[in-house]
């Protein structure tokens, strides 16, 4: 509120584009208590999300020296620049940099500047430089290496995955219990989180996994696949991919998927945008013609395609088609969702993997802002939210000695719905048994239904 | 319809008019008046009903314009009630009506009472009556909003119910510190009149009591001749804190962090000072003749024109003897209004300089046919949809009026009372002219004009369209079927 004082536990943040991300950053942040300003052109929009939520809106061109004055920029402690313009959000966020001592994160998407990415933001003095498309194609890229997964969540710079696994029929998981989980596997692996009906769980030694349970373990990079063969489950990569929509995200999808070695037919209405992938992509094969032609599908192959992923921008045409791949082939399927907010209609269907990118940028910058929040001696590295936003996964670095560190895990007095799910010492990623201990210098995964943590001592009761 | 949050919020209020009850307590304490004890036990019993209607929190706090803007009137109306009790029960008052009429014309910051000799009251209840002013003068919802944790953006609902002003912006994004901040403003400024007034040796009592009428833009006086019988100093003193609380308190806001370019460019206080400077010009130089001196005439004019365009009602003479042309232009005054979101009533400036500007936008487009063309304030444009909302409103406020004044008009009275009674009720004024001027009171009126007047006060102070929606039926439907609450979204 004023320049001395800020009201307890919230940051001054400025979000200027209030599109999807912007929206959905907004949601996020006021539930975690800050002081939100936003600023858009749109007066509509900024009215329309102002009766919404407890947070003041201007309007006006968010790069404007007058404008960003008027949003309180010399007490702002964030500027979040997510327009639909790379360059405005840049700029908005040089100006900002230049007038007072926030940091900035801006989004940009477009390929000729991510490719430079690094170096605009040591430039710019960026904190953080966001792009929604690039990460949705990598969390696609990741699941289509392991087909068996729905999600695919990386930590600790890679080296541990949280992998997200509906159990079928007739799986040797079934009727087991976790403590008997080492006996049917030799992979050291922690099973976190189990949603049965709609239900969440934190399991302990006696869960007992039933078919259809959807579970989420953690373990050590390429580990999945072995315990996936322990199981007799096919996890082989698929080796060839349908992307319908050649919007920004299919290009940086199919990009990484060339890389892997994996077959990439692309099918873009826009024949202008075409001969422009045909140019970026030329491993690709480009298919001129509507995504939502049932012949031209068929025609294509989609009954033998091994992995199919609807990227257009129209998040209904997405699900319908997805709907229609798993109706007609096996393949694995992955549905961008962008906009629609129907969150538990989406996860009724039976639609395979689901990626959301205004979520996968948000969960990052929240992840930042709570690290930045908090000033005592441990911080955030990484955050994802699952299950629908009800279990956070929060990647802590211990910087400091605290009371948990250096006690073994089982001699802790932690939460209830709270578990340890890897610790990484230098690197070497360690499953904790009750024995080991959390030592200055770890980064610690925590995965709990409690929200909001910022510090790894938030654990302790 | 989330008719829990209505409750939720009705008994939070009550809960708090308790706690502002306990005040004239205090006061009947100093002065060994028996009186007190209405007023302890009507706050026992409003607090027992406060404590119970907000005991089951709502399950869900989500909340829209239509709850936001019920709970505004039902929570004025449950004030009123409440607040008229000690009252009635006391006998001060004896009619059950002219006591609700009293604490109505208290709470929406009106000031016209019908009291024929005030002075006759004890202590306790002049003290509570002119603390309603101030209890209403912000808003009783604000003050809600800047102590209880209502969480999520549904709050702005009630401050945009509440909160005079055709839109309501923030000062900060939280709504808890914007309505801190509003309020501690409204605090420091009521307490910096009452040390002036101590200082020009006005009684403790008084003193207190013209501070919070004052920063309520109320008018409730303790003395039977209101101002009159004070020295010019406190006169003055009272004219400019009624000027300084008629101004918008974004200005305020911006004067205490230092961004004085943006206080003193805002188009509506511009127009507000250059509104009363023409009509104390005006006044000044009819009165020159009826006055003993010049310095007196600038007393009295710049007092009068203070006093009406701010709505607080306070006089210091019968400007009902003025001549016509004085006598007109404060009726004019008493029209426009004070600025929108300070504590003062009327049409507001900032709605006014919109009419004009839509006026001369059509006027162009009579030339130009195919112009295009926006209305601006502050060097921003408005958007469409508050220029239609504002024309909404003043044909609304003149349906309101005319029908009102049709409706007092059965007593029999002269066209002058008529018309500026309704004005100066709907308007939150307080005097009139003619029966109803500052030497008049309402009490001649029928029990049926005095239920008119009430709900022109109602309906002036919460700007028509929350109180009119306790008349929509669908309203009404809603809260009763419990439909609405069986589903949880």
């Amino acid at each position: 509120m004023s320049k001395q004082k800020k009201p307890a536990g919230g940051l001054n943040i400025i979000i200027v584009g209030c599109g999807k991300v912007g929206t959905t950053l907004v949601e996020q942040l006021v539930k975690e208590g800050h002081d939100i300003t936003i600023v858009d052109k749109n007066a509509k929009k900024i009215q329309e999300l102002s009766s919404l939520y407890d947070i003041m809106g201007i309007v006006g061109n968010g790069a404007s020296f007058s404008v960003q004055q008027d949003a309180g920029i010399e007490n702002a402690d964030l500027i979040i620049a997510v327009t639909e313009s790379d360059e405005l959000n840049l700029l908005c966020c040089t100006l900002a940099k230049r007038v007072a001592k926030c940091s900035a994160i801006a989004r940009v998407r477009t390929p000729d500047y991510s490719k430079e990415i690094v170096y605009l933001r040591e430039k710019l003095g960026l904190a953080m430089v966001i792009n929604p498309e690039l990460e949705a194609s990598r969390e696609a890229s990741r699941i289509l290496c392991l087909p068996t997964a729905l999600e695919v969540n990386t930590f600790a710079n890679g080296q541990a995955e949280l992998i997200k696994y509906k159990i079928p029929e007739g799986n040797p998981l079934v009727g087991t219990t976790i403590a008997e989980l080492s006996r049917k596997t030799a992979t050291s692996l922690l099973i976190c989180v189990v949603e049965r009906e709609g239900e969440i769980y934190i399991p302990s030694g006696d869960f007992t996994m039933k078919k259809n349970d959807v579970i989420s373990f953690c373990t050590q990079r390429n580990f999945s696949r072995t315990f996936f063969e322990d199981l007799s489950v096919k996890t082989n990569q698929v080796k060839n991919t349908m992307i319908i929509g050649g919007g920004k995200a299919a290009y940086y999808l199919a990009k990484r998927l060339i890389g892997m070695g994996i077959n990439v037919k692309i099918i873009e209405n826009d024949r202008q945008r075409c001969e422009d992938l045909s140019v970026l992509l030329p491993k690709a094969i480009i298919i001129n013609g509507d995504g939502t032609d049932e012949e031209l599908l068929r025609e294509e192959g989609i009954e033998y395609a091994e992995s199919f992923v609807a990227l257009t921008g129209i998040d209904e045409e997405n699900i319908l088609l997805t709907l229609h791949a798993r109706q007609v082939s096996n393949a694995k399927t992955i549905t961008k969702i962008n906009r629609i907010n129907f969150k538990d209609v989406i996860s009724r269907l039976d639609l395979g993997s689901v990626v959301y990118p205004r979520y996968i940028t948000s969960e990052a910058i929240i992840a930042y802002v709570r690290a930045k929040n908090e000033s005592g001696d441990s911080n955030i590295e990484t955050l994802y939210h699952l299950f629908d936003h009800r279990v956070e996964a929060i990647e802590f670095k211990v910087d400091q000695e605290s009371e948990v560190t250096g006690t073994p895990l089982q001699a802790l007095d932690l939460k209830r719905h709270l578990l340890v799910a890897f610790i990484n010492r230098n690197g070497k990623i360690i499953i904790p048994s009750g024995q080991d201990t959390i030592e200055r210098g770890d980064t610690v995964m925590v995965v709990t239904t409690h929200t909001g943590f910022n510090d790894i001592t938030d654990i302790l009761k | 319809m989330n008719s829990s949050i209505i409750r939720y919020i009705l008994g939070n209020v009550m809960r708090m008019e308790a706690c502002f009850l306990l005040l004239p307590c205090i006061v009947s304490l100093v002065y060994g008046e028996g009186v007190g004890l209405y007023y302890l036990g009507t706050a026992i019993v409003c607090l027992a009903f406060g404590v119970v209607m907000a005991w089951k929190k709502p399950k869900n706090y989500v909340f829209y314009l239509k709850e936001g803007c019920i709970a505004t009137s039902l929570s004025w109306i449950v004030m009123s009630l409440v607040g008229c009790m000690p009252f009635w029960i006391s006998g001060e008052i004896p009619s059950f009506t002219d006591a609700m009429f009293e604490t109505v014309s208290g709470f929406t910051t009106t000031g016209a009472s019908i009291l024929t000799n005030v002075e006759a009251l004890s202590h306790t209840a002049l003290f509570w009556r002119s603390f309603t002013h101030w209890i209403g003068g912000m808003g009783v919802l604000v003050f809600l909003l800047a102590i209880i944790p209502l969480s999520g953006g549904s709050n702005i609902n009630l401050m945009r119910a509440e909160s005079p002003g055709p839109s309501v912006g923030k000062l900060v994004p939280k709504m808890k510190y914007t309505a801190r901040i509003l309020y501690i403003i409204y605090f420091g400024m009521t307490i910096l009149e009452f040390i002036f007034l101590i200082i020009g040796k006005m009684p403790v009592f008084d003193s207190i009591c013209t501070a919070v009428g004052t920063a309520g833009t109320g008018g409730f006086g303790v003395k039977n001749d209101s101002l009159g019988s004070y020295s010019p100093y406190l006169q003055w003193v009272v004219a400019i804190f009624m000027i300084l609380f008629g101004v918008n308190f974004n200005a305020y806001y911006y004067i205490i962090y230092r961004h004085f370019k943006k206080a003193f460019k805002m188009e509506e206080v511009r127009c507000y000072f250059a509104i009363i400077l023409i009509a104390t010009a005006i006044i000044f130089a009819n009165i020159l003749d009826h006055c003993v001196s010049i310095f007196d005439a600038l007393t009295k004019s710049v007092f009068q024109v203070a006093s009406l365009i701010t709505s607080t009602g306070f006089s210091s003479t019968d400007f009902n003897l003025w001549p016509q042309i004085c006598r007109t232009v404060l009726v004019l005054i008493m029209f426009i209004g004070a600025c929108a979101g300070s504590t003062g009533g009327g049409i507001k400036v900032s709605r006014v300089i919109v009419l004009f500007k839509t006026m001369i936008k059509e006027l162009h487009s009579y030339i130009h046919p195919k112009s295009i063309r926006k209305v601006n304030l502050d060097g921003k444009p408005v958007e469409h949809e508050i220029v239609r909302s504002i024309n909404v409103y003043i044909v609304t406020f003149v349906i309101i009026f005319a029908s009102s004044v049709f409706m007092v008009a059965f007593d029999g009275k002269d066209l002058v009372t008529n018309f500026t009674a309704v004005l100066t009720t709907i308007n939150n004024m307080g005097p009139g002219l003619a029966e109803v001027g500052p030497a008049g009171n309402f009490s001649n009126f029928s029990v049926f004009s005095k239920f008119v007047f009430m709900f022109d006060m109602l309906a002036g102070r919460l700007e028509l369209f929350p109180l009119l929606i306790l008349f929509h039926p669908s309203a009404w439907k809603d809260l009763i079927s419990k439909r609405a609450e069986a589903r949880k979204f």
